[in-house]
């Protein structure tokens, strides 16, 4: 008898989300490179992350790659897309951080949609994480960047209300992000939910951390929030997951600490770049729909790594 | 009492209440609601009412003009009714509309809440109390026949109560010589008859005493003590009384009791003032029934693990450590004299048995006062006090478990939270236009705080008012004056100062939210997991029984809306109060209901919830209104949609 390949089939499948002419989600199987069980309509997409000020204290393996540019953020998104070949470019607005250099949510604004105007790839715009504030730049950046379809983030319990409402008002989608709980994800989706957000708007942040700081768990949680999405059909966790990767893995001490200092870790370059990339492949392998990098390396190893399933 | 329909136009409800009765209550009772936020004492002015026709008393208000007086208008928080009446509402008094249709439980719930002082007894059992009084009229000595006292007194007994053997107390050989001979050789012996062992005299009292004959129950809780005094004769209950636990000074919880019951000579402190405040209330009953306290044959009581050791001054070290082990399960015997009680010397106390470290005598007192062991339905019982200690069975098997609750149903860790006593919010109801509240405490007096049941009822309100979203965080920029910014986050205003007791503004806060969410949550998750764990699920409950301080009653709509209780049919749930006293109460009266009450404890098994990895995760999935599974409250979602 034929070697017959054993297919994992779910009637469910993850909500499809476009963001301007990018789709994510939409497939019926655990992650988005298991083609073996059935069809990927919209693979797992790559984001650059871009801040909107020069990064201070910044690895120098990450100076290396980037630093040319760094200090625009208008340069560095396009370098991102047309040199990294980015499917998207991430926005962190950091500088509006009130407890750093507090910059007003009109300048932040201004910032995200000079970056959205000269790229011709979908934008992401992040928050400084501080959620009353990001509240109040969500809505300005919503407002200044009417007219196309962005993804703002993160929304959590505090601020749903103001993020969610300017994804409403200007038509934008949202990233909903909760402390990686299945319930807690859940919650967020059904407050989202009774503000009027449909699912077809909502993208899961799952808050996950580097290699290293408790990807086990990370992983399981992903997972189980697809099963309950795949298997179980629960409509409040269909919606694909993004995931802050590369600023998570280049927190890692691992990522930063010299060969001096380590020789055992080997070197600090590749060192650094394999970080970021197997956390994100981790993560991917999880059911990441949006990996948010940061070097072009890892990119690149990401891609490869991802094309292999595609073949 | 004469009865007497009151109509209230234009919405065409109507109560039928006694004569007398107080028209504001009338009114809620009809389903008819009008605004009182000042609880009913007469001095918001915004129950004003048009009496169309019918005989009623009314205290004239100064929130009335001359001219509304005249004309016809009442505040109908001050108004009596005395005949049929008509009354109008007016626009200004007047809930909208969807309020008015929605249904009242509230009454419906008194009529089918059993409460555990009502549980009847007479007809259940026959046995008489473990104690037992013997009157016996013996021959005097002479020189034929000068055996020893005892031996005549025992001969006695055995010859007229059919006694194949009999054992003696020691201590009352002391005076038995002088009460033999001043009782004229006619007395009353106590004898203590459990079952499997020797009959045992303990005391003798002169002449017939059968008919005084008395006993007292004791539920010591962790935060309450309750005292019955019972006349064990004709199973009555003829006082009772509670007060704080005045351990509270030395921890709320009973970890913290624990640690300091662990310190030098902080077990004996902790035994003293528990055993110091039973007294007072045991002579306060006493005092109230005017009875002879020398006539109080034995106590009974029922408390959880912790409170059992530290009252019995037994180590409680090992409860709180892994493997969680108490000390003993099932205990003699005990002279109440020698623990420290105020009682004639031969009267003995029962602790009723324990199961584990975290589910104790009152859960078995008050599983046997349910009568779980005697039905094949399959029943879920949860005692809600500072712990949520949970039973599911039936007569064939039963399974426990505990579930940290925290005291917020008690009054603890929320700000202006209290117990079910005068002064305490029962009940509110928010307008959904305005989002101005009506408030109905325990007595009609101002209100001082809120009570547990009073805080089911609130968040349900709070949430189906749309103030607050599922998270239990309250909505900014809603228009009303009542939530506002506090001292500890966002708040909604009770009543305002010069409408309470406290001087203050009565407030309901964000954190006290939060707490409350996770007792419910606590609890629910308990029930879901203990239910999981035996392979079952809520639909197969036959009946869900509630035990505990809540209040005078608990609104199980308003508790499935906020998701304490599952959504299953009204009809499956009963509240029985405070069932643990009605154990030991049951106990005292009757030698079978404790061997019934053992039967009970040796049923049980004990799971921890802690060993099962699945009880965090219901725990937050249960941290939100009604559940993050929205699935499992179908009625709820339906209802809100609507609302």
């Amino acid at each position: 008898m034929a070697f017959k390949e054993p297919v994992e089939k779910y009637n469910n499948s993850i909500t499809e989300v476009s963001i301007s002419d990018l789709k994510v989600g939409g497939q019926s199987v655990l992650t988005g490179i298991y083609s073996f069980d059935g069809p990927v309509p919209n693979p797992p997409k790559i984001a650059m992350e871009v801040l909107d000020v020069k990064p201070e204290e910044w690895p120098q393996t990450l100076v290396d790659a980037v630093g040319d540019v760094y200090d625009d953020p208008v340069k560095w998104a396009l370098k991102c897309q047309n040199e990294f070949k980015a499917d998207m470019i991430c926005l962190s607005l950091v500088s509006t951080d009130p407890n750093g250099m507090n910059r007003s949510a009109e300048e932040a604004a201004k910032t995200a949609k000079a970056v959205l105007d000269a790229i011709n790839i979908p934008l992401i715009v992040y928050g400084s994480l501080n959620s009353e504030k990001d509240g109040e730049v969500m809505k300005a950046v919503g407002e200044a960047c009417h007219g196309k379809v962005i993804l703002l983030g993160p929304a959590d319990d505090e601020n749903y209300r103001t993020v969610g409402g300017a994804s409403l008002g200007y038509q934008h989608k949202v990233a909903a992000a909760s402390p990686i709980d299945v319930n807690l994800a859940k919650q967020l989706n059904i407050l989202l939910g009774n503000l009027g957000v449909p699912l077809e708007s909502i993208v899961i942040d799952p808050t996950t951390g580097g290699l290293g700081y408790g990807i086990e768990y990370t992983f399981s949680v992903m997972q189980r929030i697809r099963l309950a999405a795949l298997a179980q059909g629960d409509d409040k966790l269909k919606s694909p997951f993004i995931n802050m990767i590369g600023k998570e893995a280049w927190k890692a001490r691992e990522a930063k600490i010299s060969e001096s200092e380590e020789p055992s870790f080997g070197n600090l370059a590749t060192r650094g770049i394999l970080w970021e990339a197997i956390t994100a492949i981790n993560l991917l392998i999880a059911g990441s729909d949006i990996m948010v990098l940061r070097h072009p390396e890892s990119v690149k190893l990401v891609r490869s790594f991802m094309n292999e399933f595609f073949k | 009492m004469e009865k007497v329909n009151v109509d209230f136009l234009p919405d065409q409800k109507s109560a039928n209440v006694e004569v007398g009765s107080n028209l504001l209550k009338a009114a809620h009772a009809a389903g008819a609601h009008i605004n009182a936020s000042c609880g009913g004492i007469g001095t918001c002015g915004q129950c004003k009412v048009f009496i169309e026709k019918g005989k009623y008393e009314s205290k004239r208000s100064e929130k009335l003009t001359e001219e509304e007086w005249n004309m016809g208008y009442r505040l109908a928080c001050q108004t009596t009714v005395l005949s049929d009446c008509t009354v109008i509402i007016p626009a200004e008094s007047k809930l909208d509309r969807s309020v008015l249709k929605r249904k009242e439980a509230v009454k419906e719930e008194k009529s089918f809440g059993l409460t555990a002082s009502k549980i009847t007894i007479e007809d259940i059992f026959e046995a008489s109390p473990v104690v037992t009084k013997r009157y016996v009229e013996l021959s005097k000595p002479t020189i034929e026949n000068n055996i020893a006292d005892l031996s005549r007194l025992i001969l006695g007994l055995k010859k007229q109560y059919d006694y194949e053997n009999l054992e003696v107390d020691f201590k009352c050989l002391k005076n038995l010589a002088n009460t033999l001979r001043n009782a004229d050789w006619k007395v009353t012996a106590l004898i203590l008859e459990k079952e499997g062992q020797i009959p045992k005299i303990i005391g003798v009292e002169e002449g017939n005493t059968e008919e005084s004959f008395y006993g007292v129950a004791i539920d010591v809780g962790t935060t309450t003590l309750y005292v019955q005094l019972l006349d064990l004769k004709n199973r009555t209950v003829l006082a009772e009384s509670s007060d704080y636990n005045p351990q509270i000074s030395y921890g709320e919880d009973v970890i913290t009791r624990i640690l300091y019951g662990i310190k030098p000579g902080g077990l004996e402190r902790l035994q003293e003032v528990v055993i110091k405040s039973l007294n007072s209330l045991i002579n306060e009953t006493v005092k109230e029934a005017n009875i002879d306290k020398s006539k109080i044959s034995i106590i009974v009581f029922a408390g959880n693990t912790t409170m059992t050791h530290l009252l019995l001054g037994l180590n409680p070290k090992y409860i709180r450590e892994d493997p969680y082990v108490p000390t003993v399960n099932f205990f003699p015997f005990i002279r109440a004299k020698n623990l420290g009680f105020d009682v004639a010397d031969h009267v003995y106390l029962y602790p009723a048995p324990l199961i584990a470290s975290y589910v104790g005598g009152d859960i078995v007192a008050g599983v046997m006062a349910c009568g779980i062991h005697q039905t094949q339905e399959l029943i879920l019982f949860i005692d809600v006090g500072t712990n949520g200690e949970i039973v599911l069975g039936n007569s064939d098997w039963m399974v426990t478990a505990s579930c940290s609750a925290g005291p917020a149903f008690e009054g603890g860790g929320v700000k202006y939270g209290m117990r079910a006593t005068r002064g305490a919010i029962e009940n509110v109801i928010i307008d959904r236009e305005t989002l101005e509240p009506t408030i109905f405490t325990i007595g009609k007096v101002k209100p001082k705080g809120i009570c547990g049941s009073g805080m089911i009822i609130l968040i349900a309100e709070l949430f189906e008012a749309g103030i607050i979203t599922p998270d239990g965080k309250f909505l900014k920029n809603l228009g009303t004056k009542r939530v506002r910014e506090g001292e500890s986050g966002y708040e909604y205003v009770l009543a305002w100062k010069e409408e309470t007791q406290i001087g203050v503004d009565l407030v309901i806060t964000e954190v006290d939210i939060d707490n409350i969410i996770r007792t419910k949550g606590a609890i629910y998750a308990g029930c879901s997991v203990l239910l999981k764990s035996v392979g079952l699920d809520f639909t197969n409950i036959d009946k869900f029984i509630i035990a505990g301080g809540f209040g005078s009653f608990i609104n199980i709509e308003k508790a499935i809306i906020i998701g304490l209780l599952p959504e299953i049919p009204v009809e499956k749930f009963m509240y029985v109060g405070n069932s643990s006293l009605a154990g030991a109460r049951l106990m005292a009266f009757s030698k079978d209901k404790l061997l019934e009450a053992e039967k009970c404890a040796n049923m049980m098994t004990n799971i921890e919830l802690s060993n099962y990895s699945s009880f965090m995760e219901e725990y937050v999935a249960s941290l939100f209104l009604p559940h993050t599974n929205l699935n499992n409250f179908p009625g709820v979602m339906g209802k809100i949609k609507k609302g």
